[in-house]
């Protein structure tokens, strides 16, 4: 079916309401829809851009692997809690050392704490820690292990979803509390308090300061970037293997899928991106309206 | 859950051939049945749309009812619709707004009860988050197999067809309208000392409250005799509140809270500038009413608005912070110098552009033509929704068809339509309130 009457030619068709025109109601003219935009601004990507950038989802799941395998060492007494405790105060140090080197190539003067604050923080969470980790090792007596394993597991997985990987310093507080949660269930199955309080300062280490100095070394250097993401995914798988080959043989799937098949589909599905953008569409308020209120 | 409202009515057969000789162009009268969620005493533009069209389409003889609720699923407003419908004979369905739940349902079951169908949509839809990729998809199956869809601009035009997916020429574009004896120009109500620029809408985020936010310090910095004058309520009054504490503005930026509507015309004519921050608008009343007080408009590029007014009546600006004070600046330049045209002059060349009768005449054009149209068979509706709605949606959509009608034949066995009681038509005693009617209307 056509439009109602046969519009003269020799007036034009404009898109404005407020004058009458000789055209039926539902006339569609030439220009109908010509201001429709397909695809505006997309962003191409580069399939190695994304494996790097994908990096740090696999070395976020391989350091939730290695925290479970030193805690598989600690439960079955291979690993003593005085060497985990002195090695993660080892690397604490070091590792703030390297993040203080980082930072003072570019925003030292940005950064308002001093080295007192900081180590103000690290001995206040010490001493609390040590002071509760035999509540904290009785905490989940009263409920059953597979209760408390299936706990750590959800919440470790939580971690990873809700881990915000575009901007992880400081990482998210629903992910770092998933994970602090999941390493309290842990830490207490362990045998005894000192055990506990090993396992929490390393889950610190792993879950809330780590992420912080990845994040340093993937701005401020980024060619090191992909070697540290590749020596923790190894470092995760190895560790699993020597516990349990399956669960190494899962985690290297997934770190494959995740590095390299995931970027690959999303590469190839840019194809059938079909955006469409047009004068009906709500408008963004791209300015700073902050400035006007504080 | 119905709550059912009779607008009015005339349909006596006497009526029909007294006003089908007055006019002659309408050769017959539908008995139309409005649905949306949205209606008074709650205010907005649907609503009042709603009520006005109702009322110019029963001045010219046809039968309106209307039909309200909320929160309906599927199946089960099918017995009350189907009361509806029967006993108040109606022919035509004509459902509002695409938010509306009850809209759909009322199409979805009228389709099954083989009536004609037409949708009006008051809004735009992005295409890109979740929330419009399903709704899209309800639209394109709601409106697959409606006979005629209506629009208020034609942006909104565009937005419903690649929403639905459908052939632009089953969509008509009729704009909505302003009652211009509401909307006059009372220039003695302006302060002589100061010049005012007068908001008023919803004070939400779609509304461009923050662009507001950031507008009045910069300009009342400026010009030290400049007032604002905010009517409207919503989460987004906040910031203007901060604003006007932070820059000591209480005594230039007066909040006046939620307005009835026939307050509008009070606070408007108190204006020298009328000032529109949408950010999203399909067709914008607003802009109208404040032009039709005669006030200059000045408001964002967005939606439909460019299309609503002549461009020496609106100063159109990009919906950011600085490109609305460059415009407003203009404006309060010409109001200083004296060269914008009278108030009296504006109302008088926007008062004939929107009329809710014209809007009522090109609305019964669309019943006409949808009138004459047949409503798809069960089988070829269903052949439609799969065809057309894609593979999953479609099917599921169908087999809801399937049992709609199943459902139906239960209803129409346990209580056949010839047992409804047909309802008697509000004409009053020996037909004495139409010959008042007659009387008192000058027309609409």
């Amino acid at each position: 079916m056509g439009p109602d009457g046969a519009p003269s030619q020799s007036v034009p068709w404009r898109k404005v309401l407020w004058e009458w025109q000789p055209f039926p109601d539902n006339y569609v003219d030439q220009r109908f829809l010509e201001e429709l935009r397909r695809n505006e601004g997309i962003r191409q990507y580069r399939y190695w851009a994304v494996v790097k950038e994908a990096g740090f989802v696999g070395q976020q799941l391989s350091c939730v692997a290695i925290f479970i395998t030193l805690w598989l060492y600690m439960e079955q007494g291979l690993l003593a809690p005085e060497t985990l405790f002195w090695t993660s105060l080892t690397c604490a140090l070091l590792g703030y050392g390297l993040y203080q080197a980082l930072t003072s190539q570019t925003e030292s003067c940005s950064d308002h704490r001093t080295h007192l604050a900081d180590s103000q923080s690290a001995a206040l969470f010490l001493s609390f820690t040590f002071g509760f980790s035999p509540v904290l090792k009785t905490l989940t007596e009263s409920v059953s292990t597979d209760t408390v394993y299936a706990m750590s597991a959800l919440m470790l997985l939580a971690h990873l979803v809700s881990f915000p990987y575009a901007h992880p310093s400081p990482p998210g507080s629903l992910s770092l509390n998933a994970a602090l949660f999941a390493s309290v269930c842990l830490a207490s199955r362990l045998p005894g308090a000192l055990h506990t309080f090993a396992m929490l300062t390393c889950a610190l280490l792993v879950f809330a300061l780590w992420p912080c100095l990845l994040q340093r070394i993937r701005a401020n250097a980024p060619g090191q970037f992909t070697g540290v993401c590749v020596g923790v995914c190894v470092g995760g798988v190895g560790g699993l293997g020597s516990q349990s080959l399956g669960g190494a043989v899962l985690l290297s799937l997934a770190l494959v899928s995740v590095t390299l098949i995931c970027p690959l589909l999303l590469v190839r599905l840019q194809r059938h991106k079909d955006n469409i953008h047009g004068p009906w569409d709500e408008a963004e308020i791209r300015e700073d309206l902050s400035r006007f209120l504080h | 859950m119905g709550q059912r409202r009779k607008v009015g009515s005339t349909n006596t057969p006497s009526s029909q051939s007294e006003s089908a000789d007055a006019s002659k162009v309408h050769s017959r009268k539908h008995n139309i049945c409005m649905v949306s969620d949205f209606f008074y005493p709650n205010m907005g533009g649907v609503e009042s749309h709603i009520y006005q069209l109702s009322q110019c389409l029963i001045e010219k003889g046809h039968k309106v009812m209307y039909n309200q609720s909320t929160a309906t699923t599927c199946f089960h407003s099918l017995p009350l619709l189907r009361c509806v419908f029967v006993r108040e004979r109606i022919t035509v369905v004509h459902a509002h707004s695409s938010f509306s739940a009850m809209a759909h349902d009322a199409l979805f079951h009228a389709k099954t009860l083989g009536l004609n169908t037409v949708f009006t949509d008051h809004s735009l839809f992005g295409f890109a988050d979740v929330s419009s990729v399903l709704t899209n998809k309800l639209l394109t199956v709601s409106l697959c197999d409606t006979n005629h869809i209506v629009c208020v601009s034609y942006t909104s035009k565009e937005n419903t067809v690649l929403r639905a997916a459908l052939n632009p020429e089953i969509v008509s574009v009729i704009p909505n309208a302003v009652d211009p004896t509401d909307f006059t120009p009372d220039p003695s109500q302006r302060p002589p000392d100061r010049i005012t620029i007068v908001v008023i809408s919803r004070l939400v985020y779609r509304k461009g409250i923050d662009l507001l936010g950031g507008i009045i310090p910069e300009l009342c910095l400026k010009h030290p005799d400049l007032h604002f004058l905010i009517g409207g309520e919503g989460p987004k009054r906040l910031v203007l509140e901060e604003v006007r504490e932070k820059y000591q503005l209480h005594d230039r930026v007066r909040l006046l809270g939620a307005l009835e509507h026939k307050d509008v015309r009070g606070v408007l004519v108190q204006g020298h500038i009328f000032l529109n921050t949408s950010l999203t608008e399909a067709f914008c009343m607003a802009i109208v009413e404040g032009a039709s007080c005669g006030l200059q408009v000045v408001s964002t590029r967005v939606g439909g608005i460019p299309e609503v007014l002549p461009e020496d009546l609106i100063t159109l600006c990009e919906p950011t912070v600085r490109s609305l004070c460059a415009g407003l600046e203009k404006v309060i330049a010409k109001q200083r110098s004296g060269s914008v045209p009278s108030p009296t002059s504006i109302h008088s060349r926007v008062k004939n552009l929107y009329t809710w009768k014209n809007v009522a005449e090109r609305t019964e054009k669309v019943y006409d033509r949808v009138a004459g149209e047949e409503v798809l068979p069960l089988d070829r509706r269903l052949r439609r929704l799969r065809s057309h709605c894609g593979p999953v949606a479609g099917s599921l959509f169908a087999l809801f068809a399937v049992l709609d009608f199943l459902f139906l034949l239960l209803l129409r066995w346990l209580a056949p339509d010839r047992h409804m009681d047909m309802a008697v038509d509000a004409t009053g005693p020996n037909g004495l309130w139409k010959e008042n009617r007659k009387n008192s209307d000058a027309g609409c």
